[in-house]
């Protein structure tokens, strides 16, 4: 394998300097035309950085933002990036974890970037784009990274109200990109349908597949999923053939009726991963789109984004469970008791997972990244890293895994992972919150948060529109005399259930 | 009106549906609350929002989701 993404840009760039490599709709770059803006942003970062700093990215869904991240790289930086549209507060908790010194942003994201807690050096993209490449110092920088070296900084939800940094290597991010490649059959036909934010962890399938295999990739505007008709209109339009979304995602067309009026044309390959797909919905893809290759993905931000990947060789029903399938190439996953034994066949388990996939850690968070990447509790001979993913699951007779939820109270709600500890960390923030209780209504998929204190619902919610990000914004708000409590003391969440409706 | 105002002011508190015309536009509603909204609105008003009516124009203000509600039971 390479030893950078750099050298896989490099290549791209060479063998398909004249085609597309991303495209949104009011720009396009050619892999030559990337490549080079890569150069001109690193070559002004790199004046400005030590190499291994990271440098956060506040940018647009455009074709520049990847340019940003890859820029980046080429300073011997690694990228934080952010999305401008969180609320403030969020922004600011993400920039006390990675504490960089450098913040690149577009010019629609400036005001923002000015009105954060952040001391350091506030660079223009637009300013920086045609900075002359500087060769000899680009060389150097790449020199530098090896293959163990960070690409990136993810943030995801944190169960003590802080997000955790997530980081992963170049190795990490290549042996992911080359499985999940191989099981998709991505080549330099494929053009890419990006839905995920470009600062998630789903977005690094839309920019590093193509930087790997000469496909495409168009950044599709976020209003267009509002308004299902025109999504399939530019699918088609854009001749897209490969989709890598949430669930979230894949389920809004069907639920709105997309396909009453129109279906993707040119598609070929869908998969999806970030929560549990309710096959209800994948059943209208597939009586569709009965030649489309289907993938259900599973895995965690800690083992670079997927860990295994099931192909769905059957017509489903609304009932139908979607086995997580087998490990993708170069992962090893398996199964371990509470207390630490091996789990029996057939038995369920913890999920763990390792090989050269593992992040680096949480950023900034030796302490945590202690507790949750361990040494294999099987191995005594040598230093062998694990990731306990806090999933249950357990291995059919077949050999493929399948998945029974979560351990903690990690949830998945509209596609993203949310820790119901940090929804609760954030209400008893909020003046007239005495105390409260965060549950999931999954069948509706209603974020019901149970509260007592005199605050209004209309108070609460308007707190966390201005403190979090959108999907972690309660849905259902219920005020009550008093939490229903077990003998032990402990909120009884049974009683708060049947208050869902 | 009244009803379709409890059921935007409970989705979305923060959002002022009284005068706001570019809901969708602007891109204040995402496509999460749409899937909410097109949910309860469909049991609340016995209608069927359909994908051709899931256009900007029909979303972007209180006042056209009322007409569009009104216009689906007429049918």
């Amino acid at each position: 394998m390479e030893k950078s993404v750099l050298c896989r840009l490099n290549a791209a760039a060479e063998k398909y300097s004249s085609k597309t490599a991303f495209k949104d709709p009011e720009n396009s770059l050619t892999f030559g035309g990337f490549n080079d803006l890569t150069k001109s942003i690193g070559t002004y970062l790199a004046g400005i950085t030590q190499p291994g700093s990271p440098v956060v990215v506040m940018s647009g869904r455009h074709v520049f933002t990847p340019a940003c991240f890859l820029g980046a790289v080429r300073a011997g930086c690694f990228y934080a990036p952010m999305d401008g549209d969180m609320p403030v507060t969020r922004l600011n908790q993400i920039l006390s974890v990675i504490k960089s010194d450098i913040m690149l942003v577009d010019k629609a994201h400036l005001e923002t970037a000015q009105s954060l807690n952040f001391d350091g050096k506030l660079v223009v993209m637009e300013d920086i784009m045609s900075t002359p490449a500087d060769e000899e110092l680009l060389k150097s920088r790449e020199e530098g990274i090896v293959c163990t070296s960070p690409l990136y900084v993810i943030f995801t939800s944190g169960s003590t109200g802080v997000p955790k940094g997530v980081i992963t290597s170049h190795q990490s991010l290549m042996t992911y990109i080359d499985s999940v490649g191989k099981v998709l059959s991505i080549d330099d036909t494929d053009v890419l349908g990006n839905q995920s934010p470009l600062d998630y962890i789903a977005a690094i399938r839309d920019i590093y597949l193509p930087i790997t295999f000469g496909a495409q990739t168009f950044i599709i505007p976020k209003n267009e999923f509002a308004v299902p008709t025109q999504l399939f209109d530019t699918l088609n339009n854009e001749k897209i053939t490969a989709l890598c979304w949430s669930v979230a995602g894949v389920e809004l067309p069907a639920k709105l009726g997309a396909f009453d009026v129109s279906k993707p044309e040119y598609l070929k390959k869908l998969c999806f991963s970030g929560s549990v797909m309710p096959c209800k919905y994948l059943k209208i893809w597939q009586e569709n789109l009965p030649d489309v290759l289907y993938v259900n993905q599973y895995g965690p931000t800690e083992a670079t984004a997927s860990c295994t990947y099931y192909i769905v060789n059957e017509k489903v029903d609304d009932d139908t469970v979607l086995p997580i399938g087998k490990p993708y190439d170069n992962y090893r996953v398996f199964l371990l008791n509470e207390d630490n034994t091996p789990t029996e066949q057939g038995k369920t388990g913890e999920i763990c997972v390792t090989g050269p996939i593992l992040a680096l850690g949480y950023y900034g968070n030796a302490e945590y990244t202690e507790k949750s990447f361990i040494q294999n509790p099987l191995n005594n001979n040598f230093r062998e890293l694990i990731y306990k993913t806090g999933d249950l699951g357990s291995f059919d007779s077949d050999g493929l895994l399948q998945f029974h939820g979560r351990k903690d109270r990690q949830i998945k709600h509209l596609g993203h992972r949310i820790e119901l500890g940090e929804i609760e960390e954030t209400a008893k923030k909020i003046e007239g919150v005495t105390d409260c209780c965060s549950l999931y209504n999954k069948p509706k998929e209603h974020l019901y948060l149970f509260y007592t204190g005199d605050a209004t619902s209309k108070d609460i919610v308007l707190n966390f529109r201005k403190n979090m990000p959108a999907f972690m914004v309660p849905r259902k708000l219920v005020n009550l005399d008093k939490l229903p409590t077990l003998p032990n003391g402990k909120i009884d969440m049974q009683t708060l259930k049947t208050y869902f409706k | 009106m009244d009803k379709l105002m409890e059921i935007l002011q409970e989705l979305r508190p923060d959002v002022d549906f009284e005068n706001e015309t570019a809901l969708i536009t602007d891109g204040i509603l995402d496509s999460f609350d749409i899937v909410a909204l097109v949910g309860e609105l469909n049991d609340e008003f016995d209608i069927e929002i359909k994908p051709n009516n899931l256009v900007p124009e029909n979303f972007n203000s209180a006042k056209a989701m009322y007409a569009l509600i009104e216009k689906l039971q007429d049918e």
